[in-house]
């Protein structure tokens, strides 16, 4: 895998972006838990290659639109897009193998696995080997684990995780863990990436270089990437759009610049910080 | 971890199961010390053996459903019984053990499934119950179903195994003919570990919601961990069938269900190895307490001796909570250390 392109700051294709067919879209979702409208009317459109946060305070939704993209939560009532497709009855599984990947808030990696079969079980669906293989171990079985191996130490070389290939994930730190979790999503070889924020906890180095992994993923596979985070800084420096949700709400949608001046979003999220 | 000096030149070797010179003589020793074994041992400790063995067949099978899955499952010694009723019946045509014994493992993995089905759909305290449900619910199908179909309270004869021909009908015959059966469930076992379906069972067990949303199948995966589990069942329950040479429900108990978990969580659920230390030290444990009290009860105290079986359970029962309390990952934990720190020696440093 290459790395084409340094830390860029990404904002000149923001305005572009805007006229480019959706890669994936939500419409008018709708999602409640008993009294709580965690989505009132949700829409949100990604177009190709672009990097598009989704920013609010807590509790504002985002969690639950990033859920109700990935099929982990059913709204109530709206459709979910993807590649045209209509996807919004897809079980979580189905969506990941129709080219969905997607990061967690907080950490969900597979604790008692190294680092590589967590990479390694991202390739779930890419893989063909069935129970019997399993078990007998046959010719076949043993080249497609050979291939995707070397698959996932592209993905290994490319996090720079190399001396950690057969570390146990639960003993990581946090920050690392988090790359694992990134790896397992590049394992999927997602046509969009869906990022829960990814930074949170993470100082100020590892930031960095997510943020550097984030941009090189949509340069070298050219694919979009949808992310949730607080940290302004970083969403003003690398996403070209920003959608802003409040009390379950879209307040405002456009590029970080239009969003930073927008007095709906200053009164409800900037102002209050 | 490996000991330096050890390279790879491709990553299948390196998914090898017997990574070193050293790991594959140790094995190769066993395997031959295994096959002479009956040449100074009578049928008494033949038959243990191969008791053993056949225990050790369905444990693996609860190690996959249980250690790689998650999914507890207290019904193994029913799984172990559909295999030996439905070997009983497929005797009973003449087909020779390498179609029996196949057929007996997918009979039984689907029969699993039955439960398996809704089974897959709860979690914790209520997948318990319905597998304990699956476990009493076996005796009562069986002497419920009409005499003919699997033989009431009477049971059922198993017709001699053959091999090429030759009646297999001395303890030695069926040690080596479960020692075999053993040997390739191993294989199984160990090549589970390294395969994507293992990766995926593993996956479940660790963080079922994640698992689900990158692409994994949960529903699917529980139910199949279940189905492969309840194979390894089928297949200790054909060699039981022809080791007991008549099968009733009475050797199928909760009992035995119990003690098929118990030998996991000594040995450890994680890893096949936890199953074969845990077969194993539960076993010598057993027989230990068992010749003890034959040589007390041969001297004349009665009542010592008759108190050492009753104590067995009590003792075996304490090894089990020891185990929770003290090393929930059991003897392949404590394995696994030991070897690192050998591989190590005399230098103590990675
Ligand atoms: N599974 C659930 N059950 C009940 N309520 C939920 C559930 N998930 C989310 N909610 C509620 O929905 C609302 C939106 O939550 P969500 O997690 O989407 O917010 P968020 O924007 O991701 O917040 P944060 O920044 O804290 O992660 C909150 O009021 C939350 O309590
Ligand atoms: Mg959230």
């Amino acid at each position: 895998m290459t790395r084409p392109a340094p830390l860029a700051a990404g904002i000149s294709a923001a305005a572009a972006a805007g006229r480019r067919a959706p890669v994936l879209h939500a419409e008018a979702l709708q999602l409640r838990f008993g009294a709580v409208a965690a989505l009132r009317d949700v829409s949100l459109s990604v177009a190709e290659n672009e990097i598009h946060a989704i920013i609010g305070p807590n509790g504002a939704g985002k969690s639950s639109l990033l859920n109700c993209l990935s099929g982990f939560y059913r709204p109530q009532s709206g459709r979910v897009y993807f590649d045209g497709e209509d996807i919004t009855q897809l079980r979580p599984h189905r969506r990941a193998a129709a080219g969905l990947g997607r990061t967690f808030q907080g950490i969900q990696t597979y604790p008692s696995m190294t680092a590589r079969e967590n990479i390694l079980t991202g390739f779930h669906n890419r893989m063909r080997t069935g129970v019997f293989g399993a078990l007998v171990w046959w010719g076949r079985v043993r080249a497609e684990e050979e291939a995707f191996t070397a698959k996932a130490e592209e993905i290994i070389e490319f996090l720079e995780l190399e001396e950690l290939r057969h570390a146990v994930v639960g003993d990581l730190s946090y920050g690392l863990r988090k790359r694992v979790d990134l790896g397992r999503a590049m394992a999927l070889e997602p046509r969009i990436l869906i990022m829960d924020e990814p930074m949170a906890g993470m100082n100020p180095e590892e930031k960095g270089d997510l943020a550097r992994f984030i941009l090189d993923i949509r340069d070298a596979n050219r694919i979009p990437v949808v992310l949730v985070e607080h940290d302004m800084e970083v969403v003003m420096d690398i996403s070209d759009t920003v959608t802003v949700l409040d009390f379950g709400e879209v307040i405002a949608v456009g590029t970080p610049r239009e969003v930073r001046e927008n007095e709906a979003v200053i009164a409800a999220y900037l102002g209050t910080e | 971890m490996l000991p330096t000096g050890v390279l790879f030149e491709t990553y299948s070797a390196e998914a090898g199961l017997l990574k070193t010179a050293r790991a594959r003589v140790a094995v190769a020793a066993l395997v031959l010390a295994l096959l002479a074994a009956p040449l100074a041992t009578g049928a008494y400790l033949q038959g243990v053996a191969t008791h053993m063995f056949i225990t050790l067949i369905a444990v693996y099978g609860l190690h996959v459903t249980v250690g790689m899955a998650g999914q507890i499952n207290i019904a193994q010694s029913a799984f172990v019984g559909v295999g030996a009723f439905a070997t009983a019946r497929l005797s009973e045509f003449g087909l020779p053990f390498f179609i029996v014994v196949p057929v007996a493992a997918l009979v039984t993995g689907a029969v699993s499934v039955v439960f398996a089905l809704p089974a897959a759909r709860v979690k914790g305290f209520y997948l318990a119950l319905t597998t304990f449900a699956a476990q009493v619910l076996f005796p009562i199908i069986v002497l419920g179903l009409p005499t003919s179909w699997l033989g009431g309270l009477v049971g059922l004869a198993v017709e001699p195994l053959t091999v090429a021909g030759r009646p297999m009908n001395t303890p030695t015959h069926m040690y080596y003919f479960t020692l075999a059966l053993t040997l390739i469930a191993s294989y199984a076992a160990f090549n589970l570990h390294r395969s994507r379906f293992g990766r995926a069972l593993k996956a479940v067990r660790d963080n079922d919601v994640a698992a689900e949303v990158m692409g994994i199948d949960v529903l699917r995966h529980k139910i199949m961990a279940f189905f492969v589990g309840s194979m390894f069942a089928g297949v200790a329950g054909s060699c039981m069938a022809w080791v007991l040479q008549f099968v009733t429900v009475e050797s199928f108990t909760l009992f035995t269900s119990v003690w098929y978990l118990g030998m996991l969580i000594v040995g450890g659920a994680y890893s096949p190895i936890g199953a074969i230390l845990g077969v194993a030290f539960i076993t010598l444990v057993q027989e230990g307490l068992h010749e003890l009290g034959t040589a007390i009860l041969r001297s004349g105290a009665q009542e010592a001796g008759g108190a050492i079986f009753a104590a067995t359970n009590i003792a075996l029962g304490a090894c089990i909570l020891i185990a929770l309390i003290f090393e929930p990952r059991g003897l392949a934990h404590r394995w696994q250390v030991l070897k690192t720190g050998l591989q190590l020696w005399p230098f103590p440093h990675r």
